[in-house]
Parts: C-alpha cells; sequence; structure tokens
C-alpha cells in the first residue's frame, strides 16, 4: 500500500546513500518537487550524522593528514548550472523524444545502471491505463498535471508507491494531463478484456530489454 | 572535540590555510570517516582512499562550511556519504554532480540543521535502544534486512515490520 512509513523508508533510504541509481533520482526529483519531503531528508540526514559522530574512531593505517593538502585540487569544479536533477539527466521535459504506446499514452525509457528500470510517462488529458497489479514495487512521482485512480487524486510533487496488493486503473486529469516518473521493480500484471494482450506484449518485449 | 573548537580551527585552516590546525581537524575525524566506510564493507584500501578524498575536500572547501547552518559533524559526515555514493557510481557522465545536487536539496528547506536538531531531540527520546539500534544497522551501516535478521537472531518478517513501526514512531515528529 501507499503507506507513510515506505515513502519515510525511502526517504532515509536516500538520505543513507543506499539506492541504486534510479531510485536515487526518483528520490532526488521527488525532494525537488516536494518541500515536505525535502524537510524529512534533512532530519533523517542529521540522524545518521548523529550516529557518525557517535561512531568511535578506526585509526588510518597509511593516510597522513600531510598527503590530504598534497593531493587538494583547488580546481574543485562548481557547477553553476541549475539543479533539476532529472533536467541533468535528460533534458528539459519540453524536448523529450516521446514514444507513442498505444492512444494517448507515451513513454521515455531513461538509461540507467540500475536493475530498476526508470520511464517519463506522458498521458493526454482523460487518458486511463487499463487495471493492473505489480509483480514487484511500482513508483510513480508526478511531474506535471495531475491523476486520479481508486485511491485518491495525484499532484504535481505527489508519489504513490505500489505492491502487488494493489490493483489500479490510473486516470490522467481531464483539464491538463499528467507526465509522471515511474520506477518499476517487476513487469506489470494487466487484467480485464485486454489484459491477455497486454500481458504477451510484455513478455515478448522482455526479450528485447 | 567541542563545537566551537572545531568552528575556530576551521577558520584558521580557510583563512590561513594553517596545516597545524588541519592536522588537528585530521586527528579528529578522518578515524570517524574511516571507521564509516568500513562499517559500510569497504576494504581498508578503498576507505582510506575515500578518506583522503574527504579530508582534501575539508581543506579546500573550509571556506564553504557555515557554523551558523549547521554542526561540522554533519557538514563532514555529508561530504563522506557523498564521495561514497559517486564511488559507486561507476558511469557517472552527468554535469552536476551528486554533491552540488544533495547541497542544494538539503537547504532547499529553509530550516538549518539548529531548528532540526529540536526534532531530532524529540525522535530520539522517543526510541527505545532496539529501534534506534535498528535504525543505525539498516541505514548508517546499511546492513541488508536479512543479514540484520541473521545477527539479531529474529525472522526477516519481524526485522521488516520494526523498521516500518520505528519510521511510523518517527514520522509524528517531523510533520
Amino acid at each position: 500500500m501507499n503507506t507513510t512509513a515506505q515513502k519515510n523508508e525511502l526517504i532515509f533510504s536516500y538520505a543513507s546513500g543506499n539506492l541504486g541509481e534510479a531510485k536515487n533520482l526518483f528520490t532526488s526529483m521527488y525532494l525537488y518537487l516536494n518541500s515536505v519531503a525535502a524537510k524529512k531528508a534533512s532530519v533523517f540526514d542529521n540522524i545518521l550524522a548523529k550516529d557518525f559522530s557517535e561512531t568511535k574512531g578506526i585509526g588510518l593505517k597509511k593516510l597522513k593528514f600531510s598527503d590530504c593538502i598534497k593531493n587538494s585540487n583547488s580546481a574543485d569544479k562548481k557547477s553553476t548550472k541549475p539543479i533539476n536533477p532529472l533536467a541533468n539527466v535528460v533534458g528539459e521535459l519540453g524536448s523529450i523524444n516521446w514514444k507513442s504506446i498505444y492512444k494517448g499514452f507515451k513513454e521515455f525509457s531513461i538509461p540507467v545502471n540500475d536493475n530498476d528500470s526508470v520511464k517519463l510517462i506522458k498521458m493526454d488529458p482523460g487518458t486511463s491505463v487499463p487495471l493492473h497489479s505489480h509483480n514487484g514495487k511500482e513508483y510513480i512521482l508526478v511531474l506535471e498535471g495531475s491523476f486520479c485512480d481508486e485511491y485518491g487524486e495525484y499532484n504535481m510533487g505527489d508519489i504513490q508507491i505500489n505492491d502487488q496488493k494493489i490493483k489500479h486503473n490510473p486516470t490522467s486529469c481531464k483539464n491538463h494531463g499528467c507526465i509522471c516518473l515511474s520506477i518499476t521493480e517487476n513487469d506489470v500484471v494487466f487484467f480485464g478484456k485486454f489484459g491477455s494482450i497486454l500481458n504477451l506484449f510484455t513478455f515478448v518485449k522482455s526479450f528485447f530489454k | 572535540m567541542e563545537n566551537s573548537q572545531i568552528i575556530d580551527l576551521i577558520k584558521k585552516i580557510s583563512e590561513n590555510r594553517d596545516e597545524l590546525a588541519f592536522s588537528e581537524i585530521f586527528d579528529f575525524i578522518a578515524p570517524k570517516i574511516n571507521a564509516y566506510y568500513l562499517k559500510n564493507n569497504l576494504s581498508n584500501e578503498q576507505a582510506e582512499e575515500l578518506t583522503q578524498e574527504v579530508m582534501s575536500t575539508i581543506w579546500t572547501k573550509a571556506e564553504l562550511f557555515n557554523p551558523d547552518k549547521s554542526k561540522f559533524i554533519t557538514w563532514s559526515f555529508t561530504i563522506a556519504r557523498n564521495k561514497k555514493i559517486d564511488f559507486y557510481r561507476k558511469n557517472n557522465k552527468n554535469d552536476v554532480n551528486e554533491e552540488d545536487i544533495r547541497g542544494f536539496l538539503y537547504q532547499h528547506d529553509k530550516s538549518d540543521d539548529y531548528e532540526i536538531e529540536y526534532t531530532i531531540n524529540k525522535i530520539t527520546e522517543e526510541l527505545d535502544q532496539n529501534q534506534k539500534k535498528l535504525i543505525k544497522m539498516s541505514f548508517f551501516e546499511q546492513k541488508s534486512h536479512k543479514n540484520i535478521a541473521a545477527e539479531l537472531e529474529i525472522p526477516l518478517g519481524t526485522v521488516k515490520s520494526r523498521i516500518r513501526a520505528t519510521l511510523n514512531k518517527m514520522q509524528k515528529h517531523i510533520q
């Protein structure tokens, strides 16, 4: 279920630095758009720093303080670019080379060095995704617009975390549609009239990954 | 070492490039950084290599440390953690590095570390020893749920549910 504990676990994992590339990108974008999440990350960051301050030091075998002065590089570059974690990887949303999947539904896979796959999803106003559930977890972050499903409405900066227990039928907002960032840990399982065809399509697609 | 003493030493480094002051900071923080990397399963060699990078950053960027905004220990932990992430990220082709992104995101929220300290003290008061240990093992030492279960000799499901319960308990103070 899409619980607060799951969201906190994601934020805490981000603060501790143990997320893979896909979830790291997803969570940094979540913090970028959602100030409550950013505040939580700061709190978690400080809790970890407290653990760090209480850590008993382990003596260094070779390294001396003078080695760190010798190796310091004053030309350490500081970026001047605006920091939008996603734009840093794929550029602006307006210039994405979308691939049409079916009418009103487009996606763009973001290349990452990770087992999880991450993609951008664009839904035209009023587009629905057929009822489905997931073999693994699915993470969705709304970047623009909004969507609804059986569990509520999700606006810019909101996330939804879905596991095997959830079957849902998301529909984008009638006025604006939506653009989302999505991570799937495993392939989606479809139900209903076209379910078996879509499942077959996903199965065949897996051979070309 | 007291935070006020550290602030003096960092000032000497940023203003006068004082090597003696740096050696004192090194003796205080470098063994902790080394211990953090070793606890995160890096080899001795990797741990010393990364510790060297962190200490070099502290030497070159000492003037970026703002004592009004955060404690030195938090600032140095943040650098150490970011170096670890960059170390694991093999194909980093991006122009903006993780350190800059995180630096921005954590400041995105206007409250400073001292304000946050109040919240953290509340949380620490509320958690019992076992809960603190679980959070430390899972997030600071980055042990898998499976390894925690084996080490504490409790079922895997219990580890997962206890972590969830602890996070929920913490949540009450973060709203």
